[in-house]
């Protein structure tokens, strides 16, 4: 889906009701793949041809942003994540990330000075630079959870988790790993379709409450601006492809604007169009990456544990439930290492869904099936191993995957007696 | 590959584009498609085995993904780890060593029956051991320059953090470590070889002696 450039649309007939063919309620969406014309005399019923696929490809592409409940699920469901952990290591957070990390300060920049980690934890000595960081940290997880001015927040978000996470990089897990790459992906979606304080906002219609959304505009180009001047951010990057931070949240800021801009002054005109369809191709690539994350996710992990003797003869999951890191309850850990079946049920259950995973996609019924069977697994990990938030994380990049229909029922359900705002 | 359906929504007319707006559009979507692609084949040959592919284009590979985009799916494979590893630490001062203390049975006693296990007790001293016997030989001997150096000072500020400044015999001057490591018994039902290392008995693997001096304790509270 990611092989559909737009091209000039000259030759297809571009604007003559492309979008007819697409139904506006949930139904199959996919015209039936065409044989080649040559197999056989041309049918009756006129078929789309290659170029009119093509063109219906371009137009959901640079259309209406796809997957908006997915997105939103995701935003909710890892700006929760984060806020858990924060608010979990927060009796810890001086020892695991601050000014009392063994990991020192130092330590940290002589890591960074080779890897070109980001971390703005990094810029400022002292206890003080580390606690506002971490605050922010905590409130950018709670405006991502609302959704408010999810534009800014969701930059915030990722430099605030990205900093935090960067700074002490020893401390992680493969949770932390996860999280990391969905804070990245997650600030070039538009999350905040559904869902969200924005969305809301957004119904009841006006351009009342524009002020905060400058104002923010205006404080991160001070902060930028602050920033580069004191040779912290820079356009380059030492390796390939040179591309620095400040290139990347330029842009944003400078995209930003403009799209407040023509939407304040020029609302109809074709740059505020080509806006919209600059952001939901940007969106559309960045839930393919998510989608394509999470599959390598599965498939790698699924396709490294074959290669292991104990994952081929069965008895993998044993060793886990006797490692001292990762039995928070020793006694149900052995009653379940006791048992030969369980064992190897569990331990060829996990390999078998983990690569079954990107497979079973394809088929929407058994994909649900499969979803329930992870999130039941995560459920146990996250007991049995001591590992809730890593779990949590695994099934909040899992969300990526859950149906509309699901999402919406959920959605409903979980605000009785309102109106849904999508 | 998601479903999409769902809102009810009138089609918006479709719009004719101009000529420059085609362009613009045209431009940042191959762009989009080609970094998207880009990054997508650095993740998964981030995640393969190396081979000569990821060996030519190692430095833009490493450009690309690392370090924001690291991939690191190993979990609990190709084989879970079968053993247990503790790390033990003991100081010298004036009057002598110390006894050797149990750093991670710390850990372990703030795990046990906590549902919601931190990173402070889960994954400090475990990952700072790991980062230190990926960048050291057997001998204790570094293997990955200046890495090896970061990662002694990180196990020597660990140890120091909690055993305190003063032993017994007075202000630390010097401290050691050790691995004591308990391979984990088979099931009995596997029919497999005891390995060499006898299950039950404790295999110890003794760090040189570290001196300690005062910077050594910085931030440390």
């Amino acid at each position: 889906m990611s092989g559909t450039a737009p091209q000039p649309q000259t030759g297809s007939r571009a604007g003559e009701g492309l979008l007819t063919g697409i139904p506006s309620q949930p139904g199959p969406l996919r015209a039936e793949p065409e044989a080649p014309a040559a197999a056989g005399p041309a049918p009756a019923a006129p078929r789309p041809s290659a170029g009119d696929l093509l063109a219906r490809g371009l137009e959901l592409f640079t259309g209406r942003p796809l997957a908006r409940h997915q997105a939103a699920a995701l935003r909710i469901c890892f700006a929760l994540v984060v806020l858990l952990q924060l608010l979990r290591e927060w009796p810890e957070r001086r020892v695991v990330y601050g000014d009392r990390s063994a990991w020192s300060l130092d330590l940290a920049r002589r890591l960074t000075a080779q890897d070109h980690a980001f971390s703005v934890l990094l810029w400022q000595d002292g206890r003080w630079w580390f606690e506002a960081c971490y605050a922010v940290a905590v409130l950018a997880a709670v405006l991502m959870l609302l959704g408010w001015r999810t534009r800014f927040s969701s930059v915030l978000f990722l430099l605030a988790v990205v900093s935090v996470q960067n700074r002490s990089i020893l401390v992680g897990d493969g949770g932390d790993n996860i999280v990391h790459l969905m804070v990245i992906y997650l600030a070039f979606t538009r999350c905040a379709e559904v869902w969200s304080l924005d969305a809301r906002r957004r119904a009841r219609g006006g351009s009342a409450g524009a002020l905060p959304g400058v104002l923010l505009w205006l404080l991160s180009a001070a902060a930028l601006t602050a920033a580069q001047l004191t040779g912290r951010l820079s356009w380059r990057s030492g390796d390939w492809p040179h591309l620095g931070w400040a290139a990347l949240l330029w842009t944003m800021w400078a995209a930003a604007g403009l799209w407040y801009a023509t939407g304040r002054w020029w609302p109809r005109g074709e740059p505020r169009a080509v806006l919209d369809a600059l952001g939901s191709m940007v969106h559309h690539c960045a839930m393919v990456v998510i989608a394509a994350q999470v599959l390598l996710v599965y498939t790698t992990a699924g396709l490294y544990k074959v290669q292991g003797s104990r994952w081929q003869d069965g008895t993998a999951l044993y060793y886990p439930l006797h490692l001292a890191y990762f039995t928070p309850w020793p006694a149900l850990s052995g009653l379940l290492a006791s048992s030969m079946l369980l064992v190897f049920a569990l331990s060829y259950g996990t390999v078998l869904t983990q690569l079954a995973f990107p497979v079973v996609l394809w088929s929407r019924r058994a994909k649900n099936v499969l979803l329930v069977l992870m999130v039941a697994e995560h459920a146990g990990i996250a007991v049995l191993l001591g590992l809730p938030v890593f779990s949590l994380a695994m099934v909040a990049a899992d969300s990526v995957f859950l149906p509309t229909a699901f999402l919406l029922w959920l959605g409903a359900r979980s605000r009785p007696g309102r109106r849904a705002v999508t | 590959m998601t479903a999409t359906g769902g809102d009810l929504e009138a089609p918006a007319e479709p719009r004719h584009w101009s000529r420059p707006a085609l362009l613009v559009l045209t431009a940042a979507g191959m762009a989009l498609v080609t970094g998207t692609v880009a990054l997508l084949a650095g993740c998964f040959l981030q995640s393969a085995p190396p081979g000569p592919v990821t060996q030519r284009y190692q430095a833009k590979l490493n450009g690309l993904v690392m370090p924001e985009f690291e991939q690191n799916w190993k979990l609990f494979a190709p084989d879970p780890l079968q053993f247990n590893i503790a790390v033990q630490a003991r100081t010298r001062t004036a009057g002598g060593d110390g006894d050797w203390v149990d750093l991670t049975a710390g850990d372990i006693a703030a795990i046990r029956h906590n549902p919601v296990p931190g990173h402070a007790q889960q994954n400090l001293l475990r990952r700072a051991w790991d980062f230190y016997d990926s960048t050291h030989d057997s001998e204790h001997g570094p293997t990955a320059g200046p890495r090896s150096e970061l990662a002694e000072q990180y196990l020597k500020r660990i140890a120091l953090q909690r055993l305190g400044r003063t032993g017994p015999g007075g202000p630390v001057t010097a401290v050691e470590l050790r691995s004591a490591t308990v391979a984990i018994t088979p099931p009995p039902w596997s029919g497999q070889q005891q390995s060499s290392q006898q299950s039950g008995q404790v295999q110890y693997s003794e760090l040189p002696w570290w001196p300690v001096s005062d910077t050594d304790y910085q931030g440390l509270a």
